[in-house]
C-alpha cells in the first residue's frame, strides 16, 4: 500500500518541484551557515591579531603618557558563538558580537557595530531556522492540503469509499506518506548540516533538532485539522494560508509593534544625551563638584593629587566616568524595558508557535535578545574591570614600557543557555496534540457523499 | 440477494426515494430505468452505504449495509458513471491499490491477465490511466469486480458516454460476470442496454417504482413504450 501510495504521490510534478525547491533552499542556508560561522571566526581571529597590533603600535606613539595611550587603546571582548549559531543567526545578524572599547565612556561604545553588517543587510541572510520555520510549512500545506479534496474533486473518492475497510484509516496512510517525505527533507537537511558544520550532538543540539522536528508536527497536525473540515481544495488552501500568514507574519509584527508601544523606550535617547552631556558639561564645571562625584564613587583613588590649573588624566577619566554615571538610571531603564519587552513576547509566543519556536532557536544558538543583553552586562563588567586595572597605574603616570601589554589578548563572554524542555515543548505539544485530536474527531464523520 | 425492504430516502420535504420494495435474486441483473432525479442513483448510494435511510432497510446478502457496513462492503463492487482513478499510476497500479485497499492481495501476473480478461489492450495495461478513455477505465473497474470477487456489482449509469462498441463489450462483461453468478444492480438511461443485458426491469419515477418486470417479458419496442408511458402519464 505504502509502495503504490508513495509513486502515487512522488510522481506528481508539484510534489518534485515543491520538495527539490526546499531542499535547495535549506542546503543554501546551511551553506550560508557555514559562511556566517567563518565570518565569525575571521572576525575573532582579526580581532585577537589586530588588538596586538594596535597596542603594540599605540603603545610605541605614546610611550611616555600611560593617560593619553589608554585614551586610544582599545581592547577586544568577544560574545563567543556556538556552531548552532550557524542555524539561527538571530541578534547576532543586526548586533555587534565584538566588542573594541577604551576604558572612556561605556556607554557611547556599547552599541557600536561591526563593519560587516551592512554587506549583510544588502544581501540579506538566510538560515536553516527560517527555513524550518518560514518555509517547511507552507511545504507542509502544499503536500497535505488537498489530501481529501483531491479524492472528492477528482471523483476517486466515491470508490475509495466503496473499496476501503476503513477509508479513516486511508487517509492515515495517505497521510503517513506526506509526513514521511516532509520528514525526510528534514532529515536530509539535518543530516547536510551535521556534515558540513562543526556542530556536535549535545543536549543543545539534540533539543534544537527535536524541537525543529516539533513544530513540523505542528504544522501537519494543523493541516490535518483543515483538512477534517473536508471542504474544497481552494477552501482549504487559502485557510491554511492564511493561517501561515497570521502564525508567521501577522501576529508577530503585531505583537511587536504592540510591545513598542506598551514599552515605550524614549530612554534610547535620553541615555545618549545625558552620557554625552554628562561628560562635555564638566568641562564648565569646578573640578571639586566632577571629582567629588568620582571619589564618590571610588573613595580608593582620593589619595591622588589632583592639580589645580592643568589637565590632568585623573579629572579627565574622572569627567568621561561622570557621563557614564549620569546616564546609568536611563541606561538601567532601558535594559528593563527591553527585558520587559522580550518577556512578554516569550510569554505571548506560547500562543504563537513560529515565533515561540524563533525565539527557543535564537536561546539554543546564543543569538537570542537574552544572550545580547546578558554580553552588553558582561561588556560592562569588563569594561570595569579594565578601568580599575587601569585608573591606578595612569593617576601614578607609570611607565608604559613596564606594562606587559602582549598579555592583553582579547576576553571572551560566554553564557550557557538554560533551557527550559518543559517550556519550551508544552506549548507545541500541546497544540500539537490538541490539533490531532480534532481532526481525529472531525475525520470520523467523513463522508463519501455530499 | 439485495433486498430494499420499505426503503425511503428524504432531505428535508423532498423525497428522493419514496418506500422501495426490491428483490434482486443472486445471478440477476437488475437494470433501474428512469429519468434523471428518478431515484436510481439514491437507491445505489444506499446499497453501499454512502447516504443513510431515512426509513426502511437496504440489505445484501440478508445484511443490512447500515448495521454491517464492514461485512457488506467485502460483497459489493462499485462502477460509478465515470469510473475514476489514478491518473499518476498505471492500470495494472491503480487495480492493484483498490485490491489492496479492500484487503486483496494479487500478484502482478494475476492483475495483468484480470485486466486483460476484462478486455484492457495489453499494452494500455502498464500505461498511466491519464491516457485511459473513459472505457479503458470502465474497464478496470470490472476487472476489480473481478480481483475481489464481488459477489455484487452496482453500476451507476456505467455505460453513460461510452461509444457503442465500448457499450457493447461492457455489457458482455456484465453478462460474463452474470454467468459466474454476480448479482447487479443497474442504474442506466440505457433502454436498449438494459433490455439486452438486464435479466429484470424496473422504472423509477420520482422517487418511486413504478413497475417492475422480467427482461425477457417485453420485447424493446414494448419496454420503450410502457417507459414513455410512465414518463409522460404517470
Amino acid at each position: 500500500m505504502y509502495q503504490i501510495l508513495t509513486k502515487q504521490f512522488i510522481r506528481s510534478r508539484s510534489t518534485v518541484i515543491v520538495t527539490l525547491l526546499i531542499l535547495t533552499l535549506g542546503i543554501v542556508s546551511v551553506l550560508m551557515g557555514e559562511q556566517f560561522l567563518n565570518k565569525q571566526q575571521r572576525a575573532i581571529d582579526e580581532a585577537a591579531h589586530y588588538q596586538q597590533e594596535h597596542i603594540q603600535q599605540n603603545a610605541q606613539w605614546h610611550a611616555d603618557d600611560l593617560g593619553l595611550l589608554l585614551y586610544y587603546l582599545r581592547f577586544t571582548f568577544i560574545n563567543s558563538f556556538d556552531p548552532l549559531t550557524a542555524l539561527s543567526v538571530g541578534q547576532r545578524d543586526v548586533n555587534s558580537s565584538i566588542q573594541r572599547i577604551t576604558i572612556r565612556g561605556l556607554e557611547g561604545q556599547k552599541y557600536d557595530t561591526d563593519l560587516h553588517n551592512p554587506t549583510n543587510l544588502q544581501v540579506g541572510n538566510l538560515d536553516l531556522g527560517f527555513v524550518i520555520i518560514y518555509l517547511f510549512p507552507l511545504l507542509i500545506i502544499a503536500f497535505t492540503y488537498d489530501l481529501l479534496s483531491e479524492e472528492k474533486e477528482g471523483g476517486t473518492w466515491r470508490l475509495v469509499s466503496s473499496q476501503a475497510n476503513s477509508p479513516l484509516l486511508y487517509l492515515g496512510y495517505k497521510l503517513s506518506v506526506r509526513v514521511g517525505l516532509v520528514y525526510a527533507v528534514w532529515f536530509l537537511l539535518w543530516v547536510f548540516a551535521l556534515l558540513k558544520l562543526p556542530l556536535s550532538l549535545d543536549t543543545n543540539a539534540l533539543v534544537f533538532i527535536g524541537l525543529s522536528g516539533l513544530y513540523l508536527a505542528f504544522w501537519l497536525a494543523l493541516c490535518a485539522w483543515v483538512v477534517s473540515w473536508q471542504r474544497s481544495s481552494s477552501f482549504n488552501a487559502l485557510s491554511l494560508l492564511s493561517v501561515w500568514v497570521v502564525l508567521a507574519v501577522l501576529l508577530p509584527a503585531s505583537l511587536n509593534s504592540l510591545l513598542a508601544n506598551l514599552y515605550p523606550v524614549p530612554e534610547a535617547l535620553s541615555t545618549m544625551v545625558e552620557q554625552r552631556d554628562g561628560y562635555h558639561e564638566k568641562w564648565d564645571v569646578e573640578k571639586e563638584v566632577t571629582m567629588n562625584g568620582f571619589f564618590a564613587e571610588y573613595p580608593q583613588y582620593q589619595k591622588y593629587p589632583l592639580p589645580e590649573e592643568e589637565f590632568s588624566w585623573l579629572w579627565y577619566y574622572a569627567m568621561v566616568h561622570l557621563g557614564d554615571a549620569e546616564s546609568r538610571q536611563s541606561s538601567e531603564a532601558m535594559r528593563e524595558k527591553i527585558r520587559q519587552r522580550e518577556q512578554a513576547s516569550r510569554i505571548a509566543a506560547w500562543l504563537i508557535p513560529p515565533l515561540h519556536i524563533q525565539l527557543q532557536f535564537n536561546d539554543l544558538a546564543q543569538s537570542s535578545l537574552d544572550n545580547y543583553l546578558s554580553f552588553l552586562d558582561g561588556t560592562e563588567e569588563f569594561h570595569e574591570k579594565m578601568r580599575l586595572y587601569f585608573y591606578p597605574k595612569i593617576f601614578e603616570e607609570a611607565s608604559v614600557g613596564k606594562e606587559n601589554w602582549e598579555s592583553f589578548t582579547p576576553e571572551y563572554f560566554a553564557e550557557a543557555p538554560e533551557v527550559n524542555w518543559g517550556l519550551a515543548l508544552a506549548p507545541l505539544l500541546l497544540f500539537t496534540v490538541g490539533l490531532f485530536l480534532f481532526a481525529i474527531l472531525n475525520a470520523r464523520k467523513l463522508k463519501a457523499f455530499e | 440477494m439485495l433486498q430494499a425492504i420499505n426503503l425511503t430516502k428524504s432531505y428535508g420535504a423532498f423525497t428522493a426515494l419514496n418506500n422501495l420494495n426490491l428483490s434482486v435474486q443472486a445471478g440477476d441483473i437488475f437494470c433501474l430505468l428512469g429519468a434523471n432525479g428518478a431515484g436510481k442513483s439514491t437507491t445505489i448510494n444506499l446499497f453501499l452505504n454512502f447516504i443513510e435511510p431515512t426509513d426502511g432497510q437496504a440489505t445484501i446478502d440478508t445484511l443490512d449495509v447500515s448495521q454491517y457496513p464492514k461485512k457488506t462492503k467485502q460483497l459489493v463492487s462499485y462502477i460509478p458513471e465515470n469510473l475514476r482513478l489514478y491518473p499518476n499510476l498505471t492500470g495494472l497500479e491503480n487495480l492493484e491499490f483498490f485490491c489492496r485497499l479492500g484487503g486483496k492481495r494479487h500478484s502482478n501476473d494475476q492483475l495483468e491477465e484480470l485486466l486483460t480478461q476484462s478486455g484492457l489492450q495489453a499494452d494500455f495495461i502498464h500505461k498511466r490511466v491519464s491516457h485511459y478513455s473513459k472505457g479503458m477505465r470502465q474497464k478496470v473497474g470490472i476487472a476489480l469486480a473481478r480481483a475481489r470477487q464481488a459477489k455484487v456489482l452496482l453500476l451507476d449509469e456505467p455505460t453513460s458516454g461510452l461509444d457503442p462498441k465500448a457499450s457493447n463489450e461492457f455489457s458482455e462483461l456484465l453478462l460474463d460476470m452474470k454467468e459466474k453468478g454476480v448479482t447487479t444492480l443497474m442504474a442506466t438511461h440505457d433502454l436498449f442496454r438494459a433490455k439486452e443485458t438486464g435479466t429484470h426491469i424496473g422504472i423509477m419515477k420520482e422517487g418511486v417504482l413504478i413497475e417492475q418486470f422480467a427482461s425477457d417479458e417485453v420485447s424493446f419496442q414494448d419496454l420503450e413504450k410502457i417507459y414513455l408511458q410512465i414518463m409522460h402519464v404517470v
